[in-house]
């Protein structure tokens, strides 16, 4: 109830040619904050009536404000937890014995065809390439997500 | 007369090209079949060449591993015409 009469309150702000005074907006901006739950009935009929004085076609919010389409964005930590459930996902690593640290060959017990296999499933789950030489060099689940965060330019 | 002073376990050049072609070529193959259209043709493939390729991965005759490279280039050559194929 509360988000609708701000949301009209916004839409009125949007308005150009609103013939409220900024002042009384301002003023009842503020009212809404702090009066938040109890009179929303009376704030909502005002910005109604007011809006009936001026004739123009409202607006949604979205006119004035850009909107992209994108993925989340990545942290350090969202890359760990994907890194590692791709990891517990593989059928040849035991999921007990995971850690960021454990190497792929000396560690887990794995060869240099399930560490293509494994850089493979990275690729396909961030969706971006690797080349070969780098790729090869990725041992342990740190170094893939250090990796990861270079080429994605995440930093914290 | 020369001291190498690599350690035992190294691999001799030959062999470590081998090496870099073999780890090359599977790639290259698994990123081939990601452009199958079919999910369980994707899966009987992959398993297909995890297969092969462990099956032969102790090999240490030098003829034998070039002739598994040629046959594997070969494999991937065709799987690639074919996807061609398809998608034309």
């Amino acid at each position: 109830m509360a988000a609708r009469v701000l949301q009209q309150c916004v839409r009125s702000f949007a308005q150009p040619s609103l013939r409220l005074c900024s002042s009384n907006l301002a003023l009842r901006v503020t009212a809404v904050q702090a009066v938040a739950v109890h009179r929303p009935l009376s704030f909502a009929a005002d910005s109604r009536r007011t809006r009936w004085l001026v004739q123009s076609r409202i607006p949604s919010v979205g006119v004035l404000c850009r909107q992209y389409g994108d993925l989340p964005p990545l942290t350090l930590e969202t890359i760990k937890e994907r890194v590692m459930y791709v990891l517990k996902l593989y059928d040849k690593i035991n999921p007990e014995k995971l850690q960021t640290s454990s190497h792929f060959m000396k560690d887990l017990g794995l060869d240099s065809l399930d560490q293509v296999e494994i850089i493979m499933a990275m690729e396909d789950e961030f969706g971006f390439e690797i080349p070969d030489a780098e790729a090869e060099k990725l041992m342990t689940p740190e170094e893939i997500v250090q990796y990861i965060a270079d080429k994605k330019d995440v930093y914290e | 007369m020369t001291v190498s002073r690599l350690p035992s376990a190294a691999l001799s050049l030959k062999q470590f090209l081998h090496r870099q072609n073999v780890l090359g070529i599977y790639r290259n193959i698994l990123r081939t079949i990601r452009r199958v259209p079919d999910e369980a043709d994707r899966k009987f493939l992959r398993d297909w060449a995890r297969e092969e390729f462990h099956r032969n991965k102790n090999v240490t005759h030098e003829d034998a591993i070039r002739m598994m490279i040629t046959q594997a280039s070969n494999h991937l050559a065709e799987l690639q015409k074919s996807l061609a194929l398809a998608h034309s």
